[in-house]
Protein backbone atom coordinates (compact mmCIF):
# COMPACT_ATOMS: atom_id res chain seq x y z
CA UNK A 1 0.00 0.00 0.00
CA UNK A 2 2.23 2.77 1.32
CA UNK A 3 5.64 1.27 -0.32
CA UNK A 4 7.47 4.06 -0.86
CA UNK A 5 7.06 5.16 2.35
CA UNK A 6 8.60 1.98 4.11
CA UNK A 7 11.34 1.32 2.20
CA UNK A 8 12.38 5.13 3.20
CA UNK A 9 11.77 3.92 6.57
CA UNK A 10 13.96 0.47 5.96
CA UNK A 11 17.35 3.09 4.40
CA UNK A 12 17.15 4.73 7.80
CA UNK A 13 17.77 1.14 9.61
CA UNK A 14 14.20 0.29 10.20
CA UNK A 15 11.01 2.08 11.16
CA UNK A 16 10.76 4.36 13.92
CA UNK A 17 7.30 2.76 14.87
CA UNK A 18 5.87 -0.85 13.78
CA UNK A 19 2.48 -1.74 14.75
CA UNK A 20 1.71 -5.37 14.11
CA UNK A 21 -2.04 -6.44 14.16
CA UNK A 22 -3.14 -4.37 17.68
CA UNK A 23 -6.19 -4.79 18.91
CA UNK A 24 -8.07 -3.02 21.97
CA UNK A 25 -11.21 -3.39 23.17
CA UNK A 26 -13.42 -1.88 25.78
CA UNK A 27 -15.71 -4.21 27.72
CA UNK A 28 -17.90 -5.17 24.53
CA UNK A 29 -16.54 -2.33 22.30
CA UNK A 30 -13.87 -3.76 19.93
CA UNK A 31 -12.01 -0.16 19.08
CA UNK A 32 -8.91 -1.43 17.59
CA UNK A 33 -9.25 -4.39 15.04
CA UNK A 34 -5.61 -5.52 13.85
CA UNK A 35 -3.78 -1.96 13.19
CA UNK A 36 -0.88 -2.56 10.94
CA UNK A 37 1.13 1.10 10.29
CA UNK A 38 4.81 1.20 10.02
CA UNK A 39 6.49 5.34 10.45
CA UNK A 40 9.98 6.19 9.54
CA UNK A 41 11.98 8.34 11.41
CA UNK A 42 11.06 11.75 10.63
CA UNK A 43 7.67 11.03 8.57
CA UNK A 44 4.86 13.26 9.47
CA UNK A 45 1.80 10.52 9.74
CA UNK A 46 -1.38 12.45 9.33
CA UNK A 47 -4.62 9.96 10.88
CA UNK A 48 -7.92 10.63 9.22
CA UNK A 49 -11.18 8.75 9.85
CA UNK A 50 -15.14 9.48 11.53
CA UNK A 51 -15.03 9.74 15.54
CA UNK A 52 -15.02 6.28 17.07
CA UNK A 53 -12.81 4.80 14.14
CA UNK A 54 -10.05 4.40 16.92
CA UNK A 55 -7.84 6.99 15.65
CA UNK A 56 -7.21 8.07 19.10
CA UNK A 57 -7.12 4.91 21.00
CA UNK A 58 -4.56 3.89 18.59
CA UNK A 59 -2.21 7.08 19.86
CA UNK A 60 -2.79 6.04 23.61
CA UNK A 61 -1.90 2.14 22.83
CA UNK A 62 1.34 3.83 21.45
CA UNK A 63 2.28 5.31 24.32
CA UNK A 64 0.86 2.23 26.54
CA UNK A 65 -1.95 4.87 28.31
CA UNK A 66 -3.99 2.03 27.34
CA UNK A 67 -2.13 -1.35 26.55
CA UNK A 68 -3.20 -3.18 23.57
CA UNK A 69 -4.61 -6.51 24.47
CA UNK A 70 -3.37 -8.28 20.97
CA UNK A 71 -0.60 -7.63 18.61
CA UNK A 72 2.94 -5.99 18.64
CA UNK A 73 4.31 -2.61 18.88
CA UNK A 74 7.96 -1.87 18.58
CA UNK A 75 9.47 1.18 19.14
CA UNK A 76 12.81 2.04 17.69
CA UNK A 77 13.04 -1.85 17.07
CA UNK A 78 12.35 -2.98 20.70
CA UNK A 79 9.22 -4.53 21.48
CA UNK A 80 7.23 -2.22 23.81
CA UNK A 81 3.96 -4.91 24.04
CA UNK A 82 3.69 -7.99 26.29
CA UNK A 83 2.00 -10.94 24.86
CA UNK A 84 -0.31 -10.74 27.47
CA UNK A 85 -1.11 -6.93 27.19
CA UNK A 86 -0.27 -6.21 30.76
CA UNK A 87 1.89 -3.53 31.22
CA UNK A 88 5.71 -3.40 31.96
CA UNK A 89 7.52 -1.20 34.27
CA UNK A 90 10.48 -0.72 32.13
CA UNK A 91 8.41 -0.30 28.95
CA UNK A 92 6.37 2.03 30.00
CA UNK A 93 9.60 4.25 31.14
CA UNK A 94 11.42 3.31 27.80
CA UNK A 95 8.08 4.45 25.64
CA UNK A 96 7.30 7.41 28.15
CA UNK A 97 10.67 9.00 27.20
CA UNK A 98 11.04 9.03 23.75
CA UNK A 99 6.79 9.29 22.92
CA UNK A 100 5.55 12.57 23.92
CA UNK A 101 1.77 13.31 23.64
CA UNK A 102 -0.61 16.35 23.27
CA UNK A 103 -4.16 15.75 24.27
CA UNK A 104 -7.20 17.44 23.02
CA UNK A 105 -8.11 19.19 26.13
CA UNK A 106 -4.65 19.91 26.85
CA UNK A 107 -4.28 18.79 30.77
CA UNK A 108 -2.27 21.37 31.65
CA UNK A 109 -1.34 21.38 35.46
CA UNK A 110 -3.94 24.04 36.54
CA UNK A 111 -1.94 24.68 39.74
CA UNK A 112 1.22 25.91 38.36
CA UNK A 113 2.58 28.41 35.61
CA UNK A 114 3.19 27.93 32.25
CA UNK A 115 7.20 27.51 33.38
CA UNK A 116 6.35 24.88 35.58
CA UNK A 117 4.60 22.77 33.90
CA UNK A 118 7.21 22.60 31.36
CA UNK A 119 9.61 22.22 33.59
CA UNK A 120 7.71 20.01 36.13
CA UNK A 121 8.83 16.63 34.68
CA UNK A 122 12.03 17.69 33.44
CA UNK A 123 12.50 17.85 37.37
CA UNK A 124 11.46 14.51 38.46
CA UNK A 125 11.10 12.56 35.76
CA UNK A 126 15.12 13.37 33.91
CA UNK A 127 16.68 15.02 37.30
CA UNK A 128 17.20 17.90 36.33
CA UNK A 129 18.33 20.80 38.42
CA UNK A 130 15.63 23.54 38.76
CA UNK A 131 17.37 26.19 37.09
CA UNK A 132 18.12 24.12 34.03
CA UNK A 133 14.73 22.75 33.79
CA UNK A 134 13.23 26.38 34.13
CA UNK A 135 16.09 27.83 31.34
CA UNK A 136 14.69 24.82 28.82
CA UNK A 137 11.24 25.51 29.57
CA UNK A 138 11.75 29.36 28.89
CA UNK A 139 13.35 28.35 25.89
CA UNK A 140 10.36 26.17 24.69
CA UNK A 141 8.12 28.49 25.70
CA UNK A 142 9.83 31.19 23.40
CA UNK A 143 10.03 28.82 20.62
CA UNK A 144 6.00 28.21 21.02
CA UNK A 145 5.47 32.43 20.81
CA UNK A 146 4.95 32.44 24.76
CA UNK A 147 8.12 34.11 26.27
CA UNK A 148 5.66 36.51 28.01
CA UNK A 149 3.30 34.01 29.53
CA UNK A 150 6.46 32.10 31.24
CA UNK A 151 4.47 33.08 35.09
CA UNK A 152 1.02 32.81 34.01
CA UNK A 153 -1.41 30.55 35.25
CA UNK A 154 -3.52 28.24 32.67
CA UNK A 155 -7.16 29.85 33.68
CA UNK A 156 -5.47 33.20 32.36
CA UNK A 157 -4.53 32.19 28.96
CA UNK A 158 -6.64 31.47 26.02
CA UNK A 159 -7.02 28.00 24.55
CA UNK A 160 -4.75 28.32 22.00
CA UNK A 161 -2.12 29.13 24.30
CA UNK A 162 -2.92 26.73 26.46
CA UNK A 163 -2.48 24.17 24.20
CA UNK A 164 1.22 25.75 23.11
CA UNK A 165 2.17 25.13 26.37
CA UNK A 166 0.79 21.67 25.96
CA UNK A 167 3.54 20.79 23.02
CA UNK A 168 6.40 22.82 24.75
CA UNK A 169 5.76 20.45 28.00
CA UNK A 170 6.18 17.36 25.91
CA UNK A 171 8.67 18.72 23.75
CA UNK A 172 10.84 19.43 27.30
CA UNK A 173 11.25 15.47 27.48
CA UNK A 174 13.05 15.61 24.47
CA UNK A 175 11.08 13.17 22.80
CA UNK A 176 11.64 11.42 19.20
CA UNK A 177 7.94 10.69 18.38
CA UNK A 178 5.16 13.41 18.72
CA UNK A 179 1.50 12.58 19.18
CA UNK A 180 -1.02 14.60 18.75
CA UNK A 181 -4.57 13.50 19.42
CA UNK A 182 -6.77 16.34 17.82
CA UNK A 183 -5.39 18.86 19.64
CA UNK A 184 -7.33 21.65 17.63
CA UNK A 185 -10.58 20.29 17.97
CA UNK A 186 -11.56 21.87 21.21
CA UNK A 187 -10.07 25.35 20.50
CA UNK A 188 -12.23 28.31 19.43
CA UNK A 189 -11.60 28.52 14.86
CA UNK A 190 -9.74 31.71 15.19
CA UNK A 191 -6.74 29.87 17.65
CA UNK A 192 -6.70 27.08 15.67
CA UNK A 193 -3.73 28.45 13.14
CA UNK A 194 -1.21 29.67 16.11
CA UNK A 195 -1.13 25.70 17.57
CA UNK A 196 -1.23 24.26 13.55
CA UNK A 197 1.59 26.94 12.43
CA UNK A 198 3.63 25.60 15.85
CA UNK A 199 2.96 21.79 14.46
CA UNK A 200 4.46 23.09 11.05
CA UNK A 201 7.75 24.21 12.36
CA UNK A 202 8.17 21.06 14.22
CA UNK A 203 7.13 19.02 11.33
CA UNK A 204 9.77 20.81 9.18
CA UNK A 205 12.39 20.63 11.65
CA UNK A 206 12.00 16.50 10.92
CA UNK A 207 10.50 15.65 14.15
CA UNK A 208 8.65 11.62 13.64
CA UNK A 209 4.92 13.01 14.25
CA UNK A 210 1.39 11.34 14.32
CA UNK A 211 -0.84 13.79 14.11
CA UNK A 212 -4.67 12.63 14.42
CA UNK A 213 -6.95 15.23 12.89
CA UNK A 214 -9.91 16.58 10.95
CA UNK A 215 -7.67 19.47 9.72
CA UNK A 216 -7.80 18.10 6.01
CA UNK A 217 -5.75 21.34 5.24
CA UNK A 218 -2.92 20.44 7.69
CA UNK A 219 -2.68 17.01 6.38
CA UNK A 220 -2.51 18.13 2.72
CA UNK A 221 0.06 20.58 3.17
CA UNK A 222 2.42 18.70 5.77
CA UNK A 223 1.90 15.41 6.13
CA UNK A 224 4.55 12.67 4.34
CA UNK A 225 1.76 10.26 4.88
CA UNK A 226 -2.15 10.30 5.53
CA UNK A 227 -3.73 7.14 6.92
CA UNK A 228 -7.19 6.51 6.65
CA UNK A 229 -9.31 4.50 9.13
CA UNK A 230 -12.72 3.05 10.04
CA UNK A 231 -13.67 0.81 12.46
CA UNK A 232 -10.64 -0.03 14.21
CA UNK A 233 -8.40 -0.36 10.79
CA UNK A 234 -6.20 1.13 8.42
CA UNK A 235 -8.39 1.06 5.68
CA UNK A 236 -5.83 3.34 2.83
CA UNK A 237 -2.80 5.40 3.45
CA UNK A 238 -0.62 6.75 0.92
CA UNK A 239 0.62 10.60 -0.10
CA UNK A 240 -1.67 13.37 1.00
CA UNK A 241 -2.34 13.89 -2.74
CA UNK A 242 -3.14 11.24 -3.40
CA UNK A 243 -5.34 9.79 -0.45
CA UNK A 244 -7.09 13.16 -0.45
CA UNK A 245 -7.28 14.27 -3.98
CA UNK A 246 -8.13 10.56 -5.43
CA UNK A 247 -9.10 7.98 -2.88
CA UNK A 248 -8.91 4.34 -3.47
CA UNK A 249 -11.60 3.03 -0.93
CA UNK A 250 -14.96 3.95 -1.03
CA UNK A 251 -14.82 4.51 2.95
CA UNK A 252 -12.57 7.03 2.22
CA UNK A 253 -14.11 8.51 -0.20
CA UNK A 254 -17.61 8.95 1.44
CA UNK A 255 -15.94 9.97 4.37
CA UNK A 256 -14.07 13.47 2.35
CA UNK A 257 -17.27 13.55 1.16
CA UNK A 258 -18.55 14.69 4.48
CA UNK A 259 -15.63 16.67 5.70
CA UNK A 260 -14.96 18.59 2.50
CA UNK A 261 -18.68 19.70 2.28
CA UNK A 262 -18.80 22.33 4.33
CA UNK B 1 -37.80 32.98 85.48
CA UNK B 2 -35.17 34.71 87.52
CA UNK B 3 -34.14 30.54 88.40
CA UNK B 4 -33.36 29.97 84.74
CA UNK B 5 -31.40 33.16 84.19
CA UNK B 6 -29.17 32.29 87.60
CA UNK B 7 -28.83 28.33 86.53
CA UNK B 8 -27.54 29.39 83.09
CA UNK B 9 -25.76 32.41 83.40
CA UNK B 10 -24.94 33.11 86.61
CA UNK B 11 -21.87 35.71 85.95
CA UNK B 12 -20.46 35.29 89.33
CA UNK B 13 -20.08 31.26 89.10
CA UNK B 14 -18.40 32.20 85.58
CA UNK B 15 -16.56 35.08 87.42
CA UNK B 16 -15.25 32.49 90.49
CA UNK B 17 -14.17 29.51 87.95
CA UNK B 18 -12.96 31.81 85.14
CA UNK B 19 -9.32 30.24 85.32
CA UNK B 20 -10.68 26.67 85.50
CA UNK B 21 -12.93 27.15 82.88
CA UNK B 22 -10.40 28.57 80.34
CA UNK B 23 -7.46 26.15 81.52
CA UNK B 24 -9.92 23.29 80.30
CA UNK B 25 -10.71 25.27 77.29
CA UNK B 26 -6.87 25.41 76.32
CA UNK B 27 -6.84 21.85 77.09
CA UNK B 28 -9.79 21.28 74.27
CA UNK B 29 -7.76 23.47 71.96
CA UNK B 30 -4.91 21.58 72.21
CA UNK B 31 -6.17 18.45 71.60
CA UNK B 32 -8.25 19.77 68.62
CA UNK B 33 -5.21 21.35 66.81
CA UNK B 34 -3.11 18.23 67.60
CA UNK B 35 -5.37 15.53 66.47
CA UNK B 36 -6.95 17.77 63.45
CA UNK B 37 -3.61 18.02 62.14
CA UNK B 38 -2.34 14.66 62.62
CA UNK B 39 -5.63 13.58 61.47
CA UNK B 40 -4.91 15.26 58.21
CA UNK B 41 -1.69 13.66 57.55
CA UNK B 42 -3.06 10.12 58.54
CA UNK B 43 -6.41 10.59 56.15
CA UNK B 44 -4.05 11.47 53.77
CA UNK B 45 -2.16 8.59 54.02
CA UNK B 46 -5.15 6.51 54.27
CA UNK B 47 -6.66 7.86 50.59
CA UNK B 48 -3.78 7.85 48.80
CA UNK B 49 -3.00 4.19 50.23
CA UNK B 50 -6.68 3.08 49.27
CA UNK B 51 -5.67 4.69 45.65
CA UNK B 52 -2.20 2.65 45.05
CA UNK B 53 -2.52 1.11 41.77
CA UNK B 54 -1.55 -2.79 40.54
CA UNK B 55 -2.94 -6.18 41.66
CA UNK B 56 -0.05 -6.63 43.87
CA UNK B 57 -0.82 -3.65 45.55
CA UNK B 58 -4.62 -4.76 46.06
CA UNK B 59 -4.08 -6.25 50.02
CA UNK B 60 -2.95 -2.92 50.49
CA UNK B 61 -6.10 -1.22 48.85
CA UNK B 62 -8.42 -3.75 51.01
CA UNK B 63 -6.94 -3.66 54.05
CA UNK B 64 -7.13 0.57 54.18
CA UNK B 65 -10.67 0.05 53.07
CA UNK B 66 -11.08 -2.14 56.10
CA UNK B 67 -9.51 0.62 58.37
CA UNK B 68 -11.92 3.38 57.07
CA UNK B 69 -14.93 1.18 57.41
CA UNK B 70 -14.76 0.14 60.80
CA UNK B 71 -13.37 3.89 62.01
CA UNK B 72 -16.31 5.26 60.06
CA UNK B 73 -18.41 2.75 61.37
CA UNK B 74 -17.82 2.30 65.90
CA UNK B 75 -18.59 5.18 67.75
CA UNK B 76 -15.66 7.89 68.88
CA UNK B 77 -16.45 6.89 72.38
CA UNK B 78 -15.85 3.47 72.49
CA UNK B 79 -12.70 3.59 70.42
CA UNK B 80 -11.73 5.94 73.21
CA UNK B 81 -12.20 3.57 75.69
CA UNK B 82 -10.60 0.50 73.64
CA UNK B 83 -7.62 2.65 73.12
CA UNK B 84 -7.30 3.83 76.65
CA UNK B 85 -8.12 0.61 78.37
CA UNK B 86 -6.12 -1.41 75.86
CA UNK B 87 -2.69 1.02 76.16
CA UNK B 88 -2.82 1.11 79.72
CA UNK B 89 -3.76 -2.77 80.47
CA UNK B 90 -1.42 -4.16 77.77
CA UNK B 91 1.28 -1.94 79.09
CA UNK B 92 0.81 -3.28 82.60
CA UNK B 93 1.98 -6.67 84.34
CA UNK B 94 -2.09 -7.07 84.02
CA UNK B 95 -2.01 -7.63 80.97
CA UNK B 96 1.47 -9.24 80.27
CA UNK B 97 3.33 -6.27 79.52
CA UNK B 98 3.40 -6.31 76.16
CA UNK B 99 3.43 -2.90 75.46
CA UNK B 100 6.40 -0.60 76.71
CA UNK B 101 4.67 1.43 79.45
CA UNK B 102 6.49 4.96 78.05
CA UNK B 103 4.05 3.61 75.33
CA UNK B 104 1.33 2.33 77.44
CA UNK B 105 0.73 5.23 80.05
CA UNK B 106 1.95 8.14 77.08
CA UNK B 107 2.94 11.41 79.17
CA UNK B 108 4.67 13.05 76.47
CA UNK B 109 5.13 17.00 76.40
CA UNK B 110 4.27 16.93 79.65
CA UNK B 111 0.51 16.07 78.70
CA UNK B 112 -1.08 13.17 80.83
CA UNK B 113 -1.94 10.17 79.70
CA UNK B 114 -5.35 10.49 79.00
CA UNK B 115 -4.80 13.55 76.76
CA UNK B 116 -2.73 11.37 74.07
CA UNK B 117 -5.55 8.07 74.32
CA UNK B 118 -7.86 10.89 73.51
CA UNK B 119 -5.23 11.93 70.48
CA UNK B 120 -4.64 8.67 68.99
CA UNK B 121 -8.78 7.82 69.49
CA UNK B 122 -9.56 11.20 67.75
CA UNK B 123 -6.87 11.16 65.15
CA UNK B 124 -7.39 7.30 64.61
CA UNK B 125 -11.73 8.09 64.18
CA UNK B 126 -11.11 11.36 62.27
CA UNK B 127 -8.30 10.01 59.82
CA UNK B 128 -11.07 7.55 58.48
CA UNK B 129 -13.44 10.39 57.71
CA UNK B 130 -11.49 12.64 56.27
CA UNK B 131 -10.02 9.74 54.10
CA UNK B 132 -13.54 9.62 52.37
CA UNK B 133 -12.68 13.70 51.91
CA UNK B 134 -9.68 13.33 50.22
CA UNK B 135 -10.68 10.81 48.25
CA UNK B 136 -13.32 13.26 47.04
CA UNK B 137 -10.80 14.97 46.18
CA UNK B 138 -8.97 13.07 44.25
CA UNK B 139 -11.46 11.75 42.41
CA UNK B 140 -12.79 15.09 41.45
CA UNK B 141 -9.43 16.01 39.83
CA UNK B 142 -9.62 15.46 35.84
CA UNK B 143 -8.73 12.04 35.00
CA UNK B 144 -6.42 13.88 32.34
CA UNK B 145 -4.29 15.10 35.09
CA UNK B 146 -3.14 11.80 35.75
CA UNK B 147 -2.69 10.61 31.94
CA UNK B 148 -0.79 14.17 31.27
CA UNK B 149 1.44 13.02 34.20
CA UNK B 150 2.04 9.29 33.23
CA UNK B 151 2.62 10.59 29.78
CA UNK B 152 5.47 12.97 30.79
CA UNK B 153 7.06 9.59 32.01
CA UNK B 154 6.38 10.20 35.70
CA UNK B 155 5.08 7.48 37.85
CA UNK B 156 1.82 7.21 39.72
CA UNK B 157 3.62 7.64 42.94
CA UNK B 158 4.97 11.06 41.61
CA UNK B 159 1.80 11.90 39.53
CA UNK B 160 0.12 12.02 42.99
CA UNK B 161 2.55 14.03 44.91
CA UNK B 162 3.07 16.56 42.33
CA UNK B 163 0.13 17.07 40.33
CA UNK B 164 -2.93 15.03 41.55
CA UNK B 165 -2.77 15.45 45.81
CA UNK B 166 -1.93 19.40 45.44
CA UNK B 167 -4.90 19.88 43.04
CA UNK B 168 -7.37 17.78 45.48
CA UNK B 169 -6.02 19.64 48.83
CA UNK B 170 -7.10 22.48 47.33
CA UNK B 171 -11.18 21.52 46.30
CA UNK B 172 -11.70 19.47 49.81
CA UNK B 173 -10.08 22.48 52.31
CA UNK B 174 -13.61 23.34 53.02
CA UNK B 175 -15.22 19.68 53.78
CA UNK B 176 -11.85 19.31 55.64
CA UNK B 177 -12.73 22.20 58.30
CA UNK B 178 -15.72 21.21 58.29
CA UNK B 179 -14.39 17.70 59.90
CA UNK B 180 -12.22 19.77 62.23
CA UNK B 181 -14.89 21.72 63.88
CA UNK B 182 -17.03 18.03 64.63
CA UNK B 183 -13.56 16.80 65.77
CA UNK B 184 -13.27 19.49 67.96
CA UNK B 185 -16.68 19.43 69.24
CA UNK B 186 -15.92 15.47 69.86
CA UNK B 187 -12.67 16.28 71.94
CA UNK B 188 -15.71 16.33 74.74
CA UNK B 189 -15.74 12.68 75.05
CA UNK B 190 -12.26 12.70 76.29
CA UNK B 191 -13.41 13.66 79.70
CA UNK B 192 -14.80 10.12 79.84
CA UNK B 193 -11.12 9.08 80.14
CA UNK B 194 -10.49 11.49 82.80
CA UNK B 195 -8.83 14.46 80.81
CA UNK B 196 -10.34 17.69 82.35
CA UNK B 197 -10.86 19.61 79.05
CA UNK B 198 -13.92 22.31 78.92
CA UNK B 199 -16.97 20.37 79.19
CA UNK B 200 -15.41 18.67 82.17
CA UNK B 201 -14.63 21.65 83.77
CA UNK B 202 -18.00 22.65 83.53
CA UNK B 203 -19.51 19.69 85.25
CA UNK B 204 -17.41 20.24 87.72
CA UNK B 205 -18.52 23.45 88.54
CA UNK B 206 -21.93 22.08 87.74
CA UNK B 207 -21.80 19.29 90.52
CA UNK B 208 -20.20 21.68 92.90
CA UNK B 209 -22.60 24.82 92.99
CA UNK B 210 -25.34 23.13 91.42
CA UNK B 211 -25.47 25.52 88.55
CA UNK B 212 -24.89 25.02 84.58
CA UNK B 213 -23.53 29.20 84.38
CA UNK B 214 -19.81 27.17 83.39
CA UNK B 215 -21.07 24.82 80.99
CA UNK B 216 -22.56 27.91 79.39
CA UNK B 217 -19.41 29.66 79.26
CA UNK B 218 -17.86 26.18 77.64
CA UNK B 219 -20.38 26.45 74.89
CA UNK B 220 -19.68 30.10 74.27
CA UNK B 221 -15.97 29.37 73.93
CA UNK B 222 -17.00 26.66 72.03
CA UNK B 223 -18.97 28.83 68.74
CA UNK B 224 -16.06 31.55 69.47
CA UNK B 225 -13.93 28.86 67.36
CA UNK B 226 -16.61 27.50 65.54
CA UNK B 227 -18.55 29.94 63.99
CA UNK B 228 -15.74 32.02 62.56
CA UNK B 229 -14.61 28.40 60.89
CA UNK B 230 -18.24 27.97 60.01
CA UNK B 231 -18.24 31.17 58.38
CA UNK B 232 -14.43 30.46 56.73
CA UNK B 233 -15.71 27.74 55.23
CA UNK B 234 -18.53 29.38 53.57
CA UNK B 235 -16.49 32.00 51.75
CA UNK B 236 -13.58 29.82 50.48
CA UNK B 237 -16.71 27.57 48.96
CA UNK B 238 -17.77 30.74 47.94
CA UNK B 239 -14.75 31.80 46.36
CA UNK B 240 -14.11 28.51 44.74
CA UNK B 241 -17.62 28.30 42.85
CA UNK B 242 -16.58 31.83 41.62
CA UNK B 243 -13.63 30.73 40.33
CA UNK B 244 -15.21 27.74 38.70
CA UNK B 245 -17.66 30.17 36.90
CA UNK B 246 -14.89 32.24 35.30
CA UNK B 247 -13.29 29.54 33.75
CA UNK B 248 -10.96 28.47 35.98
CA UNK B 249 -11.26 24.75 36.42
CA UNK B 250 -10.93 22.54 33.67
CA UNK B 251 -13.76 22.13 31.41
CA UNK B 252 -14.26 19.52 28.73
CA UNK B 253 -14.93 21.18 25.19
CA UNK B 254 -14.61 24.78 24.04
CA UNK B 255 -12.36 26.13 27.09
CA UNK B 256 -11.14 29.27 26.46
CA UNK B 257 -9.17 31.07 29.46
CA UNK B 258 -10.43 34.05 30.80
CA UNK B 259 -7.69 36.26 29.62
CA UNK B 260 -7.82 34.76 26.38
CA UNK B 261 -10.61 37.10 25.02
CA UNK B 262 -13.37 35.45 27.37
CA UNK B 263 -14.55 33.95 23.64
CA UNK B 264 -17.09 31.46 24.09
CA UNK B 265 -19.05 30.07 20.90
Amino acid sequence: MSGAAVVDGMENGGPTLRLEDVHKSFGDLHVLRGVELEVAKGEVICVLGPSGSGKSTLLRCINLLEPPERGRIFLEGREITCSEGRERQTDTDFVRRRVGIVFQQFNLFPHMSARDNVALAQEKVLGRDRSEARKKAEGLLARVGLSDKLNEYPDRLSGGQQQRVAVARALAMDPHVMLFDEVTSALDPELVKEVLDVMRELADEGMTMIVVTHEIGFARDVASRVVFMDEGVVVEQGAPEQVLGNPREERTKRFLGLVLEH
Amino acid sequence: MDFILEYYFDLSVIKDNFGSILDGFWVTLKLSIISGALALAWGLVLAVLRQVPGRPAAPVRWLTIAYIDVFRGVPLLLVLLLVSGGLSTLSSPIGGEVIPREIGIPTWFGETSFFWYGVIGLTATYGAYMAEVYRAGIEAVPGGQMEASRSLGMSHGRAMRYVIVPQAVRKVIPPLLNDFIALMKDTSLVSVLGAVEVVQAGRDIQSDEFNGSGLVFGAILFLIVTIPLARLVDWLIARQQGRTQRGGKPVPKGTTGTAGGGITT
